[in-house]
């Protein structure tokens, strides 16, 4: 009998266990927490602070199932959600275990004895797990008969994040998401016994320390929303949300953020042709089940009240609505005239879907005749552009860097790029990797940021501007990191490495050396799309170069012409540069702002001396004050499309809000082409992608081998100064003046603090402390703000780039590794 | 960082700080007696003291605040030159811990509802000033009823002999305890309890102290005289832990 037993039964692989579920023979792998193996043998164990991204924590119990070992029942019930799975163990849950289901019942009871069950009036009524395993698992009516514990309701935990503390059932979950996957434990359980509830060091000093002031750090996280979204009942609610929709009421679709590069999946909810919230969505890939505040709250700006919709002409100087007819037929007529008088260039902006950044690369060589056209609008260079040339274009997640690969590479460079701003859901897997693989997170940097902190990061420290030396500096001065970058390492680089000379090649370089894989990140969701679509002066789509006479033949073909145009475009700069020189005549322009241009007061000139501008545009921008027609184009939630992220991974997603009559860039750019007497072919998304499609893509150029450092000019700039001057180190933060983050002031609420920072030494040197006032300035203008003593190098002082006052390039007129004059501020 | 809450602490509480932390392999395993140690300064934990440790520990205010609230020994206004916390547990409170609670309370002019944990009679740090708290067992219930004067024991009491006990601390008399060494204040206390005996003296008259009594080995005596042991415990597996898991 025993024989014939072992002979039938299926052979446990390595690393597995057999156990017996319900009376179910499971195999698993070992190590495996019960609650997760039921769950894939489609076996539903209620429970509430388990989560399978969290460490588990067994803090509601809701998931008590009976365990027996070795033949022997454990003497209680054992929760599913912190036991591992062992070989011959036998679990009971409580659809088979009367001892399960009453002391789940238990649980339950106990749980709701002081909560006050008012799924009536609570944000969470309609998808509350609490609620739906109530009306499941617990009892129709309560046996308690007291009085239940109520606190004062609700207590902001941040200005966005709001506790209603007696719906809570203590699960931590909130607690564990912020400590752990986010790292910022500002967020707490606090109390003992009855009193027990989450709160922050502020709300214990308010709480409990009623005589004393309330202080105390408040909960600063960029990533708060999740702990909302993850709550398993209605104690945790958004400012932005609370009171102001039923989740029967809202229509959900999957979409792709619109924010930054990462490409985050999404759920937008929507009613009545308004987004009334967004939520995280799952990719295991990507952003697993997390996305940023940045990504969740900023959606506002769609239903701003200077939203354009309807074309808009100037007349006499004045802007007035049109017609699309008018409108297009104007646009159409000057453009061609413009591009026969002296030409036009093109800045479609950062923030495209390939379908759209595809349509402005089609529009500028097929309509205008020229391969003027430039999506960076932001500091580049020509540096830059042979870099994404050469080590950037075509790669994919098949053969490149990605999010999963972050948490195999043993050691991660992080070069010009300050993750947790520029991309959060990269800064969230640099935790994971260090967390959970020990992979070594090194920044090249200017100061410790938190997110060195929460990466358990090294920074290497360089003055701003000299970059290309700490690169270049690393086999000598950090050997460790130099060997362990040819040992599975990777590099990421940020958009700010090129405004560092040099900086770009030498990393290339560096990567080639080490065989470090190496990835670009740029901070807006439209640039790596942009850059395979051909919205690059000498780029066309697909990855082919302007200057290959048989790839220029090749799109001729497919676009159905004779020829493209053959000299090599002008940068965006160069675009600027000639237009204020009157040397093109016309602009056309994507969602760009002058002030992120490398040199606002020029893009202002140009803007100024062109004969025609268009402007494709959401709202009245800066732009709109110089554009001769402004076409009104859909936002990410009003459109379908493609956004292409840095690991190359195509993000697609579908139209949210349908019939709004606004429409995409692709579809008003064919239209003019249209009226121009060229056939764009993409007329909707789908069609353009198709179009792009058929073209191919070509082997991108291989890059050159070997050590080269390309920098021209003076080289790296000299060390840092005396008499009054220091050299600015800026970036972008995550949440900021951004003009996709109006209409939200609780998001705006949780900014990070607005500040100039520096070293103590170069605090002294100008004589000011702490908190005392500080003026950074150019011949251009001045920025005052707080100092706040940070470990930069001396000489070295920080601001953020685009920050309530702290608005660099358009106050100052300079970038990152520029010279500024420092002083103490006030008394004036 | 702010350091505001280090010129509140001075120099030598820094040093001693930066004592207890090398104490541990680990320097969160110092929040404990880092907070007494706040304590033994300011007299209770102040929300400069929870942002000392933080700073100290590199720990984030919440952290601090989730230890400084779970427990009672960390009080949250400034407390008397004299803890004196009464047992009202189970055993002592049938014993006469409750009529020893209730006199106490009408004795310090303290109202009929109690508001939080404990509560300071008189100029709080002033000598005489009195914080009464009604404990959790004291770990003497066969001394029943019991009560600690700055966490050393009072046995066998009663309302009148807790009542005059109570008025001669706050004549600012330091009556002897009925063992372990004698009473020197509540702050005093905290510094003990933080790790620091001011003087090896000082350190064996704590440690040596006589903190038995005869009534807590009686059971061990009656059970040695007849050979009594505990019996064998049975061999219940343990499940597997993950490896690694933190």
């Amino acid at each position: 009998m025993t024989t014939v037993e072992e002979t039938t039964q299926t052979p446990v692989p390595e690393g597995h266990v057999r156990l017996t579920i319900d009376g179910r023979e499971v195999i698993a792998p070992k190590g495996e927490l019960i609650i997760r193996t039921a769950e894939r043998e489609g076996i539903e164990i209620p429970r509430f602070c388990d989560h399978p991204l969290l460490d588990p924590a067994a803090a509601c119990r809701q998931c008590l199932v009976e365990v027996e070992m070795n033949g022997r029942a454990m003497p209680k019930p054992q929760p599913a959600c912190a036991i591992t799975i062992s070989d011959g163990m036998v679990v009971h849950t409580q659809h088979g275990s009367e001892v399960a289901r009453k002391a789940q019942e238990g649980v339950m009871e106990l749980l709701l004895i002081n909560h006050p069950l008012d799924c009536p009036i609570c944000d969470k009524g309609g998808e509350c797990p609490l609620q739906n395993q109530a009306l499941r698992h617990g009892r129709a009516e309560s046996r308690f008969r007291d009085q239940k514990r109520t606190f004062t309701k609700p207590i902001e935990v941040s200005k966005q994040v709001l506790l209603d503390r007696e719906r809570c059932v203590l699960c931590q979950r909130c607690t564990r998401f912020s400590a752990e996957i986010a790292g910022d434990p500002f967020i707490e359980l606090l109390e003992r016994g009855a009193h027990q509830q989450i709160g922050t060091a502020k709300t214990a000093d308010a709480e409990g320390w009623g005589a004393v002031t309330p202080q105390g750090q408040p909960y600063q996280s960029y990533f708060s929303g999740n702990a909302i979204q993850i709550c398993p009942v209605g104690a945790l609610t958004s400012a932005a949300y609370r009171f102001r929709s039923r989740p029967f009421d809202l229509v959900s679709a999957p979409s792709v953020c619109e924010h930054c590069s990462s490409g985050c999946a999404e759920r937008t909810d929507f009613r009545r042709g308004k987004v009334m919230r967004k939520l995280a969505g799952e990719d295991p890939e990507v952003n697993e089940e997390w996305i940023c505040d940045k990504g969740r709250f900023a959606f506002r700006y769609v239903t701003a009240d200077d939203r354009i919709t309807r074309p808009l002409v100037r007349e006499n100087g004045k802007l007035r609505e049109a017609s699309w007819t008018e409108a297009l037929r104007i646009a159409a007529d000057r453009l061609a005239e413009a591009r026969d008088n002296g030409g036009v260039g093109v800045l479609p902006g950062g923030r495209l879907t390939v379908e759209d950044a595809y349509a402005y690369a089609k529009f500028a060589r097929i309509s205008l005749h020229t391969n003027d056209i430039d999506f960076r609008a932001r500091p580049h260079s020509a540096e830059e552009l042979d870099f994404l040339t050469t080590n950037v274009l075509g790669t994919t997640p098949e053969d490149g860097v990605t999010f999963t690969g972050l948490e195999r590479a043993n050691t991660v460079l992080c070069v010009a790029l300050e993750p947790e701003e520029e991309a959060p859901a990269v800064f969230l897997r640099l935790r994971k990797a260090a967390r959970k693989a020990g992979t070594k997170v090194v920044h090249i940097g200017q100061f410790s940021t938190p997110a060195v902190d929460k990466t358990f990061g090294t920074l290497l420290a360089c003055i701003p501007g000299e970059e290309t030396n700490a690169v270049l500096g690393l086999r000598e001065h950090a050997a460790d990191v130099y060997a362990q970058l040819g040992e599975g390492g990777v590099i990421l680089l940020g958009e700010r490495a090129a405004e560092v000379p040099g900086l770009l090649s030498t990393v290339a370089g560096l990567a080639r050396e080490t065989g470090a894989q190496l990835a670009w990140i740029p901070r807006r969701a439209g640039e790596r799309g942009a850059l395979e679509a051909g919205a690059l002066p000498t780029l066309l789509p697909g990855g082919r170069r302007v200057d290959d006479t048989e790839a220029r033949a090749e799109v001729a073909a497919a676009w159905g012409l004779e020829a493209l145009p053959e000299l090599a475009g002008k940068d965006a700069s160069a675009i600027l540069t000639a237009a204020a020189n009157g040397k093109l005549h016309g602009l056309v322009l994507g969602g760009v702002d002058p002030d992120d241009l490398p040199n606002p007061e020029l893009a202002r000139e140009a803007l100024a001396r062109a004969e025609f501008v268009v402007s494709l545009e959401l709202r009245r921008t800066a732009v709109t004050e110089y554009a001769d027609v402004v076409l009104p184009v859909a936002a990410a939630v009003e459109k379908s499309g493609t956004y292409l992220n840095w690991e190359g991974r195509p993000r697609p997603f579908d139209i949210a809000i349908e019939n709004t009559g606004i429409l995409s860039d692709c579809r008003v750019l064919d239209t003019l082409a249209v009226e121009m007497d060229t056939d764009l072919f993409t007329q909707t998304p789908q069609a353009a992608l198709a179009d792009l499609d058929r073209l191919g893509t070509v082997e991108p150029p291989v890059a050159q081998p070997g050590w080269t450092i390309e920098f021209e000019g003076e080289g790296p700039p000299k060390s840092p100064l005396r008499h009054g001057k220091a050299r600015l180190a800026t970036w972008h933060r995550l949440l900021d003046n951004g003009s996709l983050q109006d209409n939200e002031p609780h998001l705006a609420q949780t900014a990070r603090e607005t500040v100039v920072k520096l070293s103590t030494a170069t605090a002294q040197g100008i004589g000011v402390g702490a908190g005392d006032p500080v003026v950074v300035s150019t011949h251009q203008g001045r920025i005052e703000l707080p100092a706040e003593i940070a470990d930069l190098p001396d000489g070295v002082v920080w601001l953020p780039a685009n920050s309530g006052p702290s608005t660099v390039r358009a106050s100052l007129g300079v970038g990152h590794g520029d010279l500024v004059d420092v002083r103490a501020g006030g008394g004036e | 960082m702010t350091h505001a809450a280090q010129e509140t602490f001075g120099e030598e509480t820094v040093r001693e700080a930066a004592e207890i932390i090398a104490r541990y392999p680990q320097s969160r395993s110092a929040l404990l007696p880092m907070l007494h140690l706040v304590q033994s300064v300011q007299g209770f934990v102040s929300p400069e003291g929870m942002r000392f440790c933080a700073e100290q520990l590199e720990l984030s205010e919440a952290e601090v605040a989730a230890v400084a609230t779970f427990y009672t020994m960390y009080k949250r206004s400034p407390c008397g030159q004299h803890l004196v916390s009464v047992c009202t547990n189970t055993l002592c409170a049938a014993m006469g811990g409750d009529a020893i609670y209730a006199k106490l309370r009408e004795k310090l002019g303290l109202g009929e509802r109690l508001e939080g944990n404990e509560e300071t009679a008189g100029e709080p740090g002033e000598p005489g000033s009195l914080t009464l708290e009604h404990a959790e067992c004291l770990a003497a219930c066969d001394l029943a009823p019991v009560l600690q004067v700055d966490y050393e024991y009072f046995d066998k009491q009663t309302p009148e002999s807790a009542a005059e006990l109570v008025d001669r601390l706050r004549a600012g008399e330091a009556p002897a305890p009925s063992r372990g060494p004698g009473l020197r204040g509540f702050r005093s206390a905290e510094r003990q309890l933080a790790g620091f005996f001011d003087g090896e003296a000082a350190l064996e008259s704590v440690v040596d102290g006589s903190s038995q009594a005869v009534e807590t080995l009686r059971g061990a005596q009656i059970a040695a005289e007849h050979g009594w042991v505990a019996p064998e415990a049975e061999d219940v597996p343990i499940p597997e832990v993950e490896e690694g898991a933190k």
